[in-house]
């Protein structure tokens, strides 16, 4: 035991929390684990039903609208002698406790500190909406968050090859995945990552919807499941999550801002990527994660037809935001309090009843997050230290001139 | 590959005088395609007449004129780049247009010349072009101008959402405009006897603070009657970028006020909007308070 400790240079107090976290974390998924939602008894449940009867002929049909990935998964469920539900939380339960491990390791990787690192650990176990998506909903999130982890663990080690395949892998499981992907873009104008690893997306993609077109869903059908996906829960601006709709009106204009959302989003997103990509930074951990911490929030904010669950992916990048930079303890606290709300919005009543805080309260506060990030991202682009001089700020050095004239004649 | 992909992206380009990346080049043609897009996504709301698509060109013209205003007060192109951008996309330009037929932009596109000549050419006579464009607004402006029996706020969140709408409305009608031109009187006073020169940069705090003080004091101010402010305040902000949430909250209590004159509910309460907007106001006069006190300082 000496031995051990020694080795991985650990102390007893160490050894103790990591137990002890761990047992809390497995209790409360254990407690929450007989919990059977809607989603379950609608979707999963039927789906399992359908695929022990028809076998991997189902992935044949059109009654699923998730990727393929993920059926799969079902399909392996089906096969297992066990209650489905059970099989199917264990396996989700296991992936938030490999994604806390990972988070843990980010966290050390970051800042170095052990400490940090496991306290880091502890926090994803115990964080509600993380514990409530896989133990208690039944949902799946964790799968691509956990893609998402290990892609920013590999990007945090410059190796931007693997990182880009755990990236790909969490797009073959989860559109959402694309909440970040600006960022992504933002590390290729800094270098950081080579265009042909941006093939891993649709290559993996494509890879992962290959069975299910063996099966003989029609190809194009398995290429537009996202598309399909999106054109579902169509009834509300906003379905429970606080963005901008839960301020405007989520049941005005549904048609018309569902088409001009879309198309605002993007086009604020290219506003901010022309407004990043003007200039080269240092890369650092810490702006990476800022980075994508920033658009994590940002396109849920503007996008119509946002779910309850769509603010996981920035609440565990709070964590490692404020994990890296102490100052911002509160952005994890407010963000995932806000997340929280939205879930129980859906867990507890359903939508019959409106919540304690109203959502448009929710959304400002959003909003506030979305802010700070932001400046804080600004920040670190106007940071002199922080920039890199490109060849051709020489040859502009006559705009800077006609600036500072500007300027005087101001 | 890379290394001419990165490249390509600063890579500097001539047209005459005008240079441009190609960063620029690509985001003006996504920008102005999303901008059209989202025009044509909410415009079977209303009946799309000539005035209408003439309101939408004027939208794309305006938020060029706007984006050689900030070139002006700033002299960077890429702020004035991306002024053009958001408001080529900018939410309640769109829904007074494309969406609700109300056309403001019209008049507002006057004020926008005119201040654009009035710092083009201040100093010099020129700048009593840039006030007559801005009066041939506000005459336009009047003309459409509808004083309501009923109400004293029509829509927007001003100061009647706090102290009551319903109340005294033909007395407060009076009341509220002869207030509104003492106040305006009394700040032309203060400037005059205290020897302000009008710079270009007190030029714009003064034009946001009028495009806030109006409304939220002049009665029957439709729900519209904040887009002028709303495209003063991106531009206050790109001359002042810590001033960001100027527009951002302008914009929303702009589109707060939208919903619930469409919609016929809001979200939020409107009081709260009255406070912001009260909040925003008391920001932008102290900016102008503080930019004088400074320069006396500096005389001194």
């Amino acid at each position: 035991m000496k031995r051990i400790l020694e080795k991985y240079q650990l102390d007893r107090a160490d050894v103790l929390y990591l137990l002890v976290i761990t047992m809390i974390g497995l209790a409360i998924r254990g407690i929450l684990r007989v919990v059977t939602t809607v989603d379950w008894t609608t979707y999963w449940d039927p789906w399992i039903m359908d695929l022990k009867e028809m076998g991997f002929s189902y992935l044949a049909t059109d009654r699923y609208d998730y990727a393929p990935s993920f059926v799969y998964i079902l399909w392996v469920i089906s096969k297992l002698p066990i209650n489905p539900m059970t099989s199917y939380k264990t396996l989700h339960i296991v992936l938030d406790f490999v994604a806390a491990a990972v988070m843990g390791k980010l966290v050390s990787e970051s800042t170095g500190s052990k400490t940090k690192s496991f306290i880091a650990y502890g926090a994803m176990l115990l964080v509600p909406t993380i514990w409530a998506d896989s133990a208690l909903w039944a949902q799946c999130d964790i799968i691509f968050m956990l893609f998402i982890l290990l892609s920013f663990y590999y990007l945090f080690r410059e190796m931007p090859n693997r990182a880009m395949i755990f990236y790909g892998l969490a797009f073959a499981f989860k559109l959402q995945s694309l909440f970040i992907f600006p960022f992504l873009v933002i590390l290729w104008v800094n270098k950081k990552i080579k265009i042909q690893h941006f093939l891993w997306i649709p290559g993996l993609y494509l890879i992962s919807i290959i069975p299910a077109w063996i099966a003989g869903r029609p190809l194009i059908e398995l290429i537009n499941i996202y598309m399909a996906q999106g054109m579902q829960d169509v009834w509300s601006l906003s379905i429970k999550w606080a963005n901008i709709y839960q301020i405007i009106g989520n049941q005005y204009f549904l048609l018309e801002y569902a088409e001009a959302g879309t198309w605002l989003i993007l086009g604020i997103l290219m506003c901010v990527m022309f407004a990043m990509a003007q200039k080269r930074y240092r890369i650092t951990k810490e702006f990476i994660v800022q980075m994508a911490l920033f658009f994590a929030i940002l396109t849920p904010f503007f996008l119509p037809h946002m779910h309850e669950r769509y603010g996981c992916l920035a609440d565990i990048l709070a964590i490692l935001y404020a994990m890296m930079n102490r100052r911002r303890f509160y952005i994890p606290l407010l963000q995932i309090l806000i997340s929280f709300n939205s879930y129980m919005a859906y867990l507890s009543h359903l939508g019959d009843q409106e919540p304690a805080i109203y959502y448009g309260v929710w959304a400002l506060a959003e909003l506030g997050l979305l802010i700070v990030v932001g400046a804080d991202v600004w920040r670190y682009m106007m940071d002199k230290d922080n920039r890199i001089l490109l060849k051709e700020t020489a040859v502009s050095g006559g705009v800077s001139q006609s600036r500072r004239a500007a300027r005087r004649g101001g | 590959m890379d290394e001419f992909l990165r490249g390509l992206l600063i890579k500097k380009w001539k047209l005459g005088s005008l240079e441009f990346t190609f960063l620029d080049a690509l985001l003006a043609i996504c920008i102005t395609g999303t901008g059209v897009m989202m025009r044509i996504a909410v415009k079977g709301y209303t009946v799309t007449d000539n005035q209408k698509i003439g309101a939408m060109l004027i939208d794309f013209i305006l938020a060029f004129f706007c984006g050689g205003l900030v070139y002006d007060y700033t002299g960077h192109r890429n702020k004035a780049f991306l002024t053009y951008s958001i408001l080529v996309i900018y939410p309640t330009m769109i829904a007074n247009s494309a969406l609700w037929g109300r056309n403001s932009v019209y008049s507002v596109f006057f004020f926008f010349v005119g201040l654009y000549y009035f710092v083009k050419h201040i100093g010099t006579r020129g700048k009593w072009w840039g006030l007559l464009a801005i009066a041939a607004g506000a005459a336009r402006a009047g003309i459409q101008f509808r004083l309501s029996d009923k109400r004293l706020t029509l829509g927007w969140p001003n100061f009647y959402e706090i102290i009551g709408k319903e109340a005294f409305v033909e007395l407060f009608n009076q009341v509220s405009v002869l207030c509104l031109l003492g106040l305006l009187l009394t700040m032309a006073y203060v400037f005059v006897k205290r020897q302000v020169e009008i710079t270009k940069d007190l030029a714009l705090r003064l034009f946001l603070f009028l495009a806030l003080l109006i409304p939220y004091l002049a009665p029957s101010m439709p729900a519209w009657a904040g887009l002028t402010a709303d495209i003063a305040a991106l531009v206050y902000c790109m001359r002042w970028p810590e001033k960001f949430y100027v527009p951002m909250l302008h914009l929303i209590v702009s589109y707060s006020a939208y919903a619930y004159v469409i919609n016929g509910e809001t979200k939020l309460p409107m009081a709260l909007y009255s406070v912001i907007l009260l909040l925003l106001m008391m920001d932008t006069g102290a900016g102008i308070y503080r930019e004088i006190a400074e320069r006396k300082q500096d005389c001194i």
